[in-house]
């Protein structure tokens, strides 16, 4: 079975950003079995047209940070569900994380999930392997071989090894087969049985908190690695305003280092979690709004690349239990690249939201970045601006609903989203 | 006068100090009369009130039993291990279930914080906190309070130091709140792994130096060294704890005169406290059982009989 949809479209009078060719202005776009044109290729009109200036036309997204669910755990998510989640937010292309069960350490299970991509995806899913066999940090996975069944990337998230031996090891072995290599850095003793960010409000409500230290001792970890071994190291969803400066400084001094933070650490601050809103309780945790300023701060001058959905689906019967008990994780690849623009300060976000979600995450991927230039395979979305809706759980599309922002009005929508299959999303008003 | 309209006593937190203090008056009123004569109150009579205690406990559950059975109330404890929740059943299925069972109120003590929260949206009934975890205890720091009352009077000004396992203590978190809503001034003590600096931001002085935290204060209360909430080595060992920080015969030479010893419990004999003190004049900690039971008949009359002028 194929889900195409290679329907022709007309977009008439749409900004167009694209950071790869660096294209910003108004255009016409016209698509055709899959390709882009600037130029209407006949007189035919296309089987549908969109126009309007308040319509803004970016490459399509790449999420660097989708835990999938598939296989194990079908009740937080299926492949249809979860990459209609992902059109809907904009991204034509995810990477999955390798915490399912089975663990994506072995070669059977990467090709269960692209079986099931193949049925029931609109848009690229790109796996991730285990660094180490079920993540433990005790002995490295066949790296090889899932590399020969196509993964492109591996880490151990939302984990890293703690054996620095092993993790040092597994590194130089990965990077022998040009892997890409994504830690998610937070040191396991630091940040063992914690359920929220270690401040004065985790004190007063009782909760054991993870210190900013744990996350800044791991990014040091890799960028001290990056450098011994002289390869490229991703660090994974950034929630410090420490590490922040670590990164800078040792982008700084040329080592191979890039960084992501999620778009929940953008918008929100561990305030949110003050009612023991276990919808809130993410890992790494939400922290103070000087690290979110940081964050922010960080992301336009460029020292963290890209910007995540950190998507965790989990069934409600899950999350909605005592807040130490309940699972770290939210929803986001529905709301992450709309709300990267509602925390981005300036009048013009999208040049930047371009930048962070499509172009830079694909070159962390080492993977070609689309583009919105003439004669152009389609892979692209559609934002209109100033199309005020409220996120809910009616609307969405996502199997688990545990998202911080239930009830959160966004000031953009996203209208349509056309993948390499063709429309994985439109909206229909 | 302040009227109470709360159904539920979550936190000492969310406390005004007007309500504090009216439920230390309506404990007084009770105990004033129990002391005269042998009443027969009955403001809760044909309530039926759950005791889930989902930790072990001795004096706060039967407290709470007999306080409840005073007000003529009837009361079901649940223990944890003789739960379904041994099975599998979440707190919530529990709760909503006790609830169906026609339970008027549900007093709760869980490890997690938050939980009696969660509970509270999850079901009509009033909700008593007993213990949640790391982050409050209301009942016990009402007792607490009432007992420095009791002894010392008015607490504006009063220096309470509270030294031990602060950063694992309830008990510690529901004190501070309480006790600088009343005015007085609390020193939290104990080794640099137990007591966070940033409990100042609640308005406490924090030392590590059991000298200074002795020598001015009014009234020393004493936590218990929580092993079963220890995840970590906060401390090298319960001998080096008690050498350091346990109080014995020479911490006396420190302390005022007229200085008194409390405890929560269960004590740690030799520990925390030496025997022979826990055992001395100084010494209220059976006052401060006694008193819990006025104190929480005060929080159940005036949480579940919904008609506060009703005779106790």
């Amino acid at each position: 079975m194929t889900l195409s949809n290679h329907e022709s479209i007309d977009i008439i009078g749409a900004r167009l950003v694209d950071p790869n060719s660096g294209i910003d202005g108004i255009s016409n776009l016209y698509v055709r079995e899959g390709r882009l044109y600037h130029q209407k290729p006949s007189s035919e009109p296309g089987q549908r047209i969109i126009s309007g200036d308040e319509l803004i036309v970016l490459p399509g997204f790449l999420d660097l940070r989708t835990h999938c669910r598939v296989p194990g755990d079908s009740k937080a998510e299926t492949i249809t569900s979860l990459t209609e989640a992902a059109a809907k937010g904009g991204f034509t292309s995810i990477l999955t994380m390798p915490d399912t069960n089975p663990h994506c350490d072995n070669p059977a299970t990467i090709r269960y999930i692209q079986d099931r991509v193949n049925q029931d995806s609109k848009i690229r899913v790109y796996i991730s392997g285990a660094l180490t066999i079920q993540s433990k940090g005790e002995s490295m996975s066949p790296l090889g071989s899932l590399k020969d069944v196509g993964v492109v990337a591996v880490t151990d998230c939302p984990f890293t090894p703690k054996n620095n031996q092993i993790f040092l090891n597994a590194l130089k072995y990965a990077d022998m087969f040009g892997l890409v290599i994504i830690d998610f850095p937070q040191d396991s003793y630091l940040s063992r049985n914690t359920h929220a960010h270690e401040s004065f409000l985790s004190l007063k409500m009782g909760l054991s908190g993870s210190p900013r230290l744990a996350e800044e001792l791991a990014v040091q970890r890799s960028i001290l690695i990056s450098k011994h071994l002289d390869i490229p190291i991703h660090l994974s969803s950034i929630s410090s305003k420490g590490s922040v400066k670590l990164i800078k400084e040792a982008k700084g001094a040329g080592i191979k280092i890039s960084a992501d933070v999620s778009a929940h650490h953008l918008l929100l601050d561990h305030k949110i979690i003050e009612d023991y809103q276990t919808n809130a309780k993410i890992a790494p945790p939400l922290r103070e709004e000087t690290d979110r300023m940081e964050l922010i701060f960080a992301v336009q001058q460029g020292t963290i690349d890209s910007c995540n959905s950190s998507h965790q689906p989990y069934a409600e019967h899950h999350k909605n239990v005592e807040f130490d008990l309940a699972p770290a994780g939210a929803i986001g690849l529905e709301t992450a690249a709309l709300t990267f623009i509602e925390s981005i300060q300036g009048k013009d976000p999208f040049k930047l939201l371009a930048e962070k979600m499509s172009y830079n995450p694909h070159k962390i991927l080492r993977l070609n970045p689309p583009s919105l230039k003439d004669n152009c395979a389609a892979n692209f979305t559609v934002i209109k601006q100033d199309n005020p809706w409220i996120y809910k759980k009616e609307n969405s599309f996502s199997q688990s609903f545990n998202t911080p922002l239930d009830k959160y009005k966004f000031k953009h929508k996203i209208i349509l989203t056309y993948s390499e299959k063709g429309i994985a999303y439109i909206d229909k008003p | 006068m302040i009227s109470w309209t709360r159904k539920s006593l979550l936190t000492i937190e969310e406390l005004k100090p007007d309500e504090i203090s009216l439920i230390l008056d309506t404990a007084d009123s009770i105990k004033s009369i129990s002391d005269k004569t042998d009443p027969i109150f009955s403001s809760l009579k044909g309530k039926r009130i759950i005791n889930l205690f989902m930790e072990p406990s001795t004096r706060t559950r039967v407290a709470f039993e007999v306080a409840a059975k005073s007000l003529g109330a009837d009361i079901i404890s649940i223990t944890g291990e003789a739960s379904s929740l041994t099975k599998g059943e979440t707190l919530k299925d529990t709760a909503m279930n006790v609830q169906a069972l026609g339970a008027d109120a549900i007093i709760i003590r869980h490890s997690s914080p938050g939980s009696p929260l969660f509970l509270s949206k999850m079901v009509e009934v009033p909700i008593i906190n007993a213990g949640d975890g790391a982050h409050e205890h209301p009942s016990q720091a009402l007792l607490d309070i009432y007992t420095l009352r009791e002894k010392l009077g008015d607490l504006k000004n009063k220096k309470i130091t509270i030294l031990g396992d602060i950063l694992f203590s309830r008990v510690a978190r529901s004190n501070l709140w309480g006790l600088t809503k009343l005015g007085a001034k609390v020193t939290l003590a104990g080794p640099t792994t137990l007591v966070p600096a940033d409990f100042k931001l609640l308005g406490a002085t924090v030392t590590h130096d059991t000298q200074t935290a002795l020598k001015d204060a009014d009234a020393v209360m004493l936590l218990r060294i929580q092993h079963e909430r220890q995840s970590a080595s906060h401390f090298p060992s319960l001998s080096e704890y008690a050498n350091v920080f346990g109080l014995g015969p020479l911490s006396l030479e420190w302390m005022k005169e007229k200085a008194i010893i409390l405890h929560p419990g269960p004590l740690n004999r030799g520990v925390e406290i030496d025997s022979a003190l826990a055992d001395s004049s100084r010494s209220v900690i059976l006052e401060q059982v006694s008193n819990g039971i006025a104190v929480r008949m005060a929080i159940m009359h005036l949480c579940i009989s919904k008609c506060l002028d009703k005779p106790l």
